[in-house]
């Protein structure tokens, strides 16, 4: 199934587009060194906030920055799909790159917490208040996760060995 | 050239995880440093209101902590290659100057310079700002941050495909 879709991959435009220009690859990696910077740089902020630090932030401030988070990861999801259209096999066969995808999953189910637990408690709270148990451990958690897919991301290349 | 004889050039260029730390830190650098310092261009720029600009300001406090990651694991990085990659890379006719690299150092400094320059400011006037509005100086300055970040960004991932 794995060779299946693989073929598939590199018989598609986007293969031709990614693998076709010397710059398309460069450029995309450009753009998912951008997307990152800016996806950990919000999160921190509101991770941060989630756990009980900077209280001058209030709370509905935390939520108006989750846009901005949604859309670089966008970025870095749109990208990423480059990489792995242009070149499959090279991360089909590399471990370093399903624990990635595996943390951006856990990262993911993590947000979904966030959505549906987290954030209702929050807009029933004064601005600057303390943040409930729940808060603090999805903040750790997205640190974490997030985290974890960066350094497997930049370690991909010396991590595992691709079928590339 | 002296600095790639170091035990320090030697352990980095040489052993199994040398390299790869020192370029992951280098990532992980790079996303504190230039994503809060995106967070607060962009919150100077207009968005996210209901940020106070005090705590941006704050955040920058931590992106100080990735731009000394980035010091340190740069400059690691540096040693192994300092005149035959970074400097210097081999070129048609020699050695020749490289452009690349030296131009995202310039930047790098060039942005670190705004963060610092931003941060006083914002730390000395903002109390007199309306949340919806700062001095089209300022926003000039958060609009710089930006294009020396995304250049400097550029310039650095452009670097790996020089010199190989």
């Amino acid at each position: 199934m794995l060779n299946a879709a693989e073929n598939w991959m590199t018989s598609t435009w986007i293969n031709h587009v990614v693998l076709g220009y010397a710059w398309t690859w460069p450029t995309l990696e450009t753009l998912h060194f951008l997307g990152l910077s800016l996806l950990m740089g919000t999160l921190i902020i509101m991770d941060l906030r989630l756990i009980g630090f900077q209280r001058i932030i209030p709370l509905t401030a935390v939520h108006s920055l989750m846009p901005v988070a949604i859309f670089a990861f966008s970025i870095n999801l749109i990208t990423g799909l480059g990489f792995i259209f242009g070149d499959p096999r090279l991360y089909s066969g590399n471990w370093s790159f399903w624990a990635k995808m595996i943390l951006v999953l856990l990262a993911g189910l993590n947000f979904v917490v966030y959505y549906f637990a987290v954030e209702p408690k929050l807009k029933k709270l004064e601005p600057m208040a303390a943040t409930p148990a729940i808060a603090k451990a999805v903040g750790v958690a997205s640190l974490l996760f997030w985290s974890g897919v960066l350094s497997f991301g930049r370690l991909l290349p010396y991590l595992g060995t691709g079928g590339g | 050239m002296w600095l790639e004889e170091t035990g320090l050039a030697d352990w980095v260029r040489s052993s199994p995880a040398g390299y790869p730390l020192m370029i992951t830190l280098h990532a992980f650098g790079m996303a504190i440093m230039v994503g809060l310092a995106l967070a607060l261009d962009m919150r100077l720029l207009g968005w996210f209101s209901g940020m106070p600009y005090a705590a941006l300001q704050r955040f920058l406090g931590v992106a100080w902590i990735g731009f000394g990651i980035n010091f340190i694991s740069g400059s690691a990085l540096f040693t192994t290659q300092s005149a035959s990659k970074y400097v210097f890379q081999p070129g048609i006719n020699g050695l020749e100057f490289n452009w690349v690299f030296m131009g995202k150092m310039t930047l790098v400094f060039a942005g670190a310079i705004m963060a610092a320059i931003l941060q006083t400011t914002v730390n000395r006037d903002s109390a007199t700002w309306p949340p919806t509005s700062v001095p089209a100086k300022v926003k000039f300055m958060a609009a710089l941050s930006i294009v020396f970040w995304l250049v400097a960004i550029t310039l650095g991932r452009l670097t790996a495909y020089l010199g190989a």
